[in-house]
């Protein structure tokens, strides 16, 4: 994968603004393939301009009330609108709970671009080095997906097929992210960066429960072309974060966790670096 | 084809654009608007920033049709009377400019941040600029531009009280 | 005002409030009626023969006015190796070749079209790695060398890969070794960087139906760009006008050709419309070229009190598919092999060499910085096997003014700068006897590390400047200068020197930001750090000349002889009696007696510079004078490096350097922090990283990272020494490419000399530096990640 490109112009295409949901969704229905939703852009203009996208219709959703909120579900969770930025998000405290999130997001890009892009988009660019998604599986968050047959919620985990490969059919919008009530759960978040903009291995965290009923994830992003769990370094600290754990977990997770070569390091050195942030994130966790 | 209107430093812009032109050569190609620059077209580099509504933004990933009905400021927009700003002052005694290609960025960016924040950390001027690139180096005389303003302004009582 | 208002003073550059209002316009910015824009089709196979190109579809796009090929402009164009073709004509040499050019009424259609133009290709074998192109039966990338119009101090091998092979030799360097008690023997290897200039390469060309040409470009060198165009197209000079404004950024990479044959030659084709181009950062990465990659072989020999007494050294240069600069990057990387040592005996060979991968050319400290990665290793190297401090064994082999020869042969003036003081405040301000600081966690290691090093301009022996200086009526300064202005501030320091010549004001004093072939002095190029030695040197002639016309016409009003006369503050004065004094207002323009009679006229001082020091290299042994000046400087460093993740931070930074006289002490500052910064950023993160078939990976900022404010070092100290040089200007030396040159030596130093880890590649990114431990030194990896994992320190830390 050669990120770069060398048009500065986009394709054509047909600009849309709807105010509403249902109208968004007509025009889903109405343009089919032709059609992609844009939220903050960033990804979406980027791509057209690889020509890794050219579609003929633009569905701008930034102005969708439905997508432009956030709010508590009882007895579900936090429910993310598609359209809300990663600034407003950060803000005021609405990501309270979710450390392994705010965390992730807190380093996406530049204040800039955190300023148009939206959860939503980082997760449906689907590009392996991103933070985002590793952080949302660690949660067990889903994707709202409306279509004009109704709506459907998937997993993230599912949802990220593969390299800029999402579940996501034609007359589909992705209008949100829920986020499971957090009760109690400890996360947190880390990464490694050198020589480039994305990580080059990160990984997210959740403890949740206590005892028996402990559960743990550890996802992987950026080592790979999807995020990657490894239950052997879940095991390892199921009970408890104890110092002889946490050696255990990061040498299963640096075992069995699979990485690959790419432009931005070799598999051998991402194996050591899921060691590395093994031990920084759950280090932290110890003392948080 | 639509028209969009923009208010451009103040100045209220009508324009016939396409759907798919980027606000970025809205700005540089219609409106002759050439302090904002590119240097990689994807949201990298930061040279093309500009104002629009409240927030900084990179107007190469960004549709001019966008911003219809909206604000955009930029570094002309921030001189209106001829007279420099601080900022604008402090990068020139410090040599804060090389090549000058990123400069009009540096100052759009550093001059929204001293507004909005009059006593920047070294902390959160990097993160305030980690959209920023500049490949003659001038970071640490942007640094001193950016401390002169800063000590020059008075601190409110409030910020007074919370450093004591 | 006193003589020396102005010069040491802190100016600031006067072009920067145009950059802080946005209004210092670019040739990105230029915009001429009736512009048409041009359009890059580029190869997608590293070596194949066109059989076809289908432009159908491409001429079919409405607003598309041409699309051009090879075909149409089949010129060899080139400055040294004269190797390089606008499109490519019957054969592409990389992924990312030219070999079409569309022209369209607008952006967007032209890049619309580019994409349907289809090319059929015959795949040839192609060749990536420079060792592997030398062997015999390597791919051929250019099978007709033999009829390049290569400059007289060049030696192409015609029938193999290598565009120019240069030799060193001095003294006798097997006998060397035989007196040798330590040896060392090294690879060094240094990856292709690019120059990352923000303003990417364009231009904006003109042709017009009586023969002339109008071209604007982003260049560092208006008076090169015409002679290659002229030489190669068989144009009279008078007839092609080179414009620069400012230009964003250069840094060696545009002192050449770049596109402008290309833009010049379309305008022609589309009816002498204005034609622009303007690459994206893609096809700049893919397309432009970059500085090239290095393999090095060393083996140097040492005796027990740390003379180097033998330097073998081999650099094979990966130029790429066009060495048309590069064969000069490979001269001075062998002739600078033996940096500021005095070395008895050294043999070097130094191979530019053609691969199917992007064009290589000149970067800051070209040659000079890639020999420095190897020198002075090696003598860090020899310094531990020795059981010797760092310090001394420099000491011991530096080069004495006065007294040695270079390693060709030239001998070192007694003026030419003070290597030992260099030395003596590079340890001074890096502290180097004192108690290295703990390091912040104990899986890291704090350590200091510099490196020396000299260079002079790289310029054939005739290149010359000039200068003129045209008073106006209120006796303010139009100075008239070719050297160019993109971030150096050399016109702000060379009217610095002018206003203190006449005495009045730096503001009186202006040079136009604009560089223009039919407008500008001559100056050969923007290059090597030359601008403020011999443009500065020119102009002080030029106030000479305008000084003598001025004193001249004084003497016969004030009718006093010419050598009782002198020029101060703004004025003519009798020496001695300064009431008798007429301001220059009254008589640059000419002197008006009370009866309007007037006598003199507009003043115009002349001045030029040529050295008459130095001479072509001997072909066989590199022998000879190739530069006019060599400023000695050194870098220190103090890191932190993280042996858990290989990630080096630089802590401090120490830049010294001997620059003779400093005009601007700002200005050297801006210099010395920029280039440490740059060399910072290639020394840990820089690398063009290559597909199989030579694509290049990372286009872009994301993955092609560039140091950012985070990673730069806030403790910085800049110092220089003031040793001044007879004929340089006011005693000056150039400094703008010296400041990166040491960067990356200093920091590997550092590393080697806390771990013995040997870093022999550049970039020292956290992979490299990583794998470097783990193979040389596992056991300190292992010992650092046991107390990386000691995490119950995190839990005391809680209780």
């Amino acid at each position: 994968m050669s990120f770069g490109s060398p048009y500065v112009t986009l394709p054509d295409f047909a600009y849309h603004r709807p105010k509403s949901l249902d109208e968004a969704l007509a025009l889903l229905k109405e343009h089919g393939e032709e059609a992609k939703v844009m939220g903050g852009g960033v990804g979406l203009i980027a791509f057209m301009k690889e020509r890794l996208m050219s579609p003929a219709h633009v569905i701008d959703v930034k102005e969708v009330p439905e997508l432009r909120q956030v709010r508590h579900v009882p007895g579900k969770g936090l429910s993310i609108g598609a359209a809300v930025s990663i600034k407003e998000l950060l803000e005021g405290g609405t990501l309270r709970g979710y450390a392994v999130l705010e965390e992730a997001l807190a380093r996406v890009a530049d204040p800039m671009i955190r300023s148009r892009a939206t959860l939503a988009g980082n997760l449906c660019e689907a590009i392996p080095w991103v933070d985002s998604p590793p952080a949302l599986i660690a949660l067990g968050a889903s994707v709202e997906i409306a279509g004009t047959g109704g709506t459907r919620e998937v997993p993230v985990s599912g949802f990220i097929r593969g390299p800029v490969d999402i579940d996501l059919n034609p007359g589909e919008i992705v209008t949100g992210i829920m986020l499971p009530d957090p009760k109690g759960t400890l996360s947190a978040f880390e990464k490694f960066t050198a020589g480039s903009e994305f990580s080059l291995a990160s990984v997210a965290v959740a403890l949740a429960g206590g005892g028996r009923k402990r559960s743990v994830a550890m996802v992987y992003g950026a080592v790979s072309s999807t995020p990657v769990r490894c239950a052997e370094a879940e095991q390892a600290v199921a009970d408890g974060l104890t110092p002889a754990n946490v050696r255990r977990a990061a040498d299963m997770a640096s075992e069995k966790v699979e990485c690959v070569d790419d432009v931005l390091a070799s598999a051998a050195y991402r194996r050591h670096l899921v060691k590395v942030i093994t031990t920084r994130v759950l280090r932290r966790m110890m003392s948080a | 084809m639509r028209e969009i209107t923009v208010r451009v430093n103040g100045q209220e812009r009508k324009r016939l654009v396409k759907d798919n032109e980027l606000l970025l050569d809205f700005l540089r190609e219609r409106l002759e608007v050439r302090s904002v620059k590119a240097a990689c077209w994807r949201g990298e580099c930061g040279l093309c920033t500009v104002k629009l509504g409240d927030h900084l933004v990179k107007s190469c990933l960004v549709l001019a049709v966008e911003a219809d009905g909206k604000e955009v400021e930029t570094v002309e927009g921030i001189t209106p009377d001829g007279e420099l700003t601080p900022i604008q002052k402090a990068f020139v005694s410090h040599g804060a400019a090389q090549c000058g290609f990123c400069t009009p960025a540096w100052v759009l960016a550093t001059h929204e941040l001293l507004q909005a924040n009059p006593h920047p950390s070294e902390a959160e001027l990097t993160e305030a600029t980690s959209g920023l690139v500049c490949r003659c180096g001038t970071y640490n005389q942007i640094r001193e531009a950016v401390e002169e303003v800063s000590q020059a302004r008075p601190r409110l009582a409030k910020e007074n009280l919370a450093s004591s | 005002m006193t003589a020396d208002a102005f010069v040491g003073k802190a100016v600031p550059p006067e072009d920067t409030v145009r950059k802080v209002t946005g209004t210092a316009l670019y040739t990105y910015d230029w915009e001429v009626p009736g512009t048409l824009y041009a359009k890059l089709v580029t190869s997608t196979v590293p070596h194949a023969k066109i059989v076809r190109i289908s432009l159908e579809s491409a001429k079919a796009v409405p607003g598309v006015v041409a699309v051009l090929t090879g075909k149409d402009m089949p010129f060899r164009v080139g400055m040294y190796a004269g190797d390089r073709d606008l499109l490519a004509v019957e054969k592409v040499r990389w992924a990312g070749h030219p070999v079409a050019l569309v022209v369209a009424e607008t952006l967007e259609a032209g890049e619309r079209a580019s994409e349907l133009v289809d090319v059929e290709y015959e795949t040839l074998p192609a060749v990536f790695d420079p060792v592997k192109a030398m062997e015999a039966d390597a791919p051929l990338l250019h099978e007709r060398m033999e009829e390049y119009k290569h400059a007289p101090v060049f030696y192409p091998v015609p029938g193999t890969n290598i565009a120019n092979r240069f030799r060193l030799v001095h003294g006798d360097v097997e006998k060397g070794f035989g007196q040798a008690d330590e040896l060392v023997e090294e690879e060094f290897r240094i990856s292709h960087v690019s120059h990352a200039y923000l303003e990417t390469q364009n231009v904006v060309a003109q042709a017009y139906r009586d023969g002339t040409y109008e071209i604007w470009t982003s260049a560092q060198s208006p008076f090169v760009v015409r002679q290659i165009i002229s030489e190669s197209l068989n144009i009279p000079y008078n007839k092609i006008t080179i414009r620069v404004p400012f230009v964003g950024g250069g840094f060696g990479g545009k002192a050449g050709l770049q596109w402008e044959a290309l833009a010049a030659m379309a305008s022609k084709a589309v009816g002498y419309r204005p034609v622009k181009l303007v690459l994206s950062r893609k096809e700049n990465f893919s397309s432009g070229a970059s500085r090239e990659g290095v393999v090095a072989n060393v083996k140097a020999g040492f005796t027990k009190d740390g003379k180097c007494v033998a330097y073998k050294v081999r650099f094979v240069l990966d130029a790429g598919a066009y060495a048309d600069y590069t064969v000069n990057v490979s001269r001075a990387m062998g002739y600078s092999a033996e940096g500021v040592y005095e070395v008895p005996n050294v043999q070097c060979e130094s191979l530019a060499v053609y691969t199917n991968k992007v064009p290589t050319t000149a970067m800051r400290g070209f040659g000079y910085s890639e020999s420095n990665w190897v020198l002075e290793q090696v003598f860090e190297r020899a310094a531990k096997k020795l059981g010797m401090d760092s310090a001394k064994i420099r000491r011991v082999n530096l080069l004495r003014p006065g007294e040695s020869h270079t390693a060709t042969g030239e001998k070192v003036r007694e003026d030419v700068g003070d290597p030992r003081k260099v030395l003596q405040t590079v340890l001074e301000g890096i502290d180097w006897d004192g108690k290295v600081e703990r390091p912040s966690e104990p899986w890291k290691v704090r350590a200091r590390g510099f490196a020396l090093c000299v260079k002079g301009p790289s310029q054939p022996p005739n290149a010359s400047s000039s200068a003129i200086l045209k008073f106006n009526e209120d006796s303010t300064i139009d100075l008239v200068l070719g050297t160019g202005n993109f971030g150096q501030g050399t016109a702000t320091a060379i009217s610095q020197m002018v206003a203190d010549q006449f005495g009045v004001a730096v503001e009186k004093v202006r040079v136009d930001p604009v560089r223009d072939t039919g407008k500008s002095a001559y100056t050969w190029q923007t290059v090597g750090s030359r601008g403020l030695f011999t443009d500065g040197v020119a102009t002080l002639r030029a106030c000479e000349d305008a000084k003598g016309q001025i004193l001249d016409l004084a003497s016969q009003v004030m009718r006093l002889p010419k050598s009782e006369l002198e020029v101060a503050e703004g004025a003519v004065k009798a020496k001695g009696r300064p009431w008798l004094s007429i301001p220059l207002r009254e008589l640059v323009f000419g002197y008006v007696y009370p009866n309007g009679n007037t006598v003199g006229g507009p003043v115009i001082g002349r001045g030029q510079y040529t050295s008459s020091l130095n001479t072509y290299l001997d072909p066989q042994t590199g022998q000879g004078v190739p530069t006019i000046f060599h400023t000695f400087g050194g870098t220190a460093v103090d890191i932190e490096l993280d042996l858990v993740t290989g990630a080096i931070e630089v802590k401090k930074a120490v830049q010294v350097f001997d620059v003779g006289k400093a005009i601007n002490p700002l200005l050297l500052k801006m210099q010395l922090d920029g280039g440490f910064i740059m060399g910072m950023s290639i020394a840990l993160f820089e690398k063009i990283k290559f597909d199989e078939q030579g694509w290049v990976m990372n286009p872009n900022f994301t993955s092609y990272y560039l140091a950012r404010m985070k990673d730069v070092p806030k403790d910085f100290v800049a110092r220089y020494v003031e040793t001044p040089q007879f004929d340089g200007p006011l005693g000056a030396r150039g400094i703008g490419e010296l400041s990166m040159i040491s960067v990356a030596s200093a920091i590997s130093n550092a590393v080697f000399r806390s771990t013995g880890v040997k870093l022999n590649n550049l970039p020292m990114s956290p992979e490299e530096v990583w794998a470097a431990i783990s193979s040389q030194k596992p056991e300190l990896l292992a010992k650092a990640m046991e107390s990386y994992g000691r995490v119950e320190t995190a839990v005391k830390a809680r209780q």
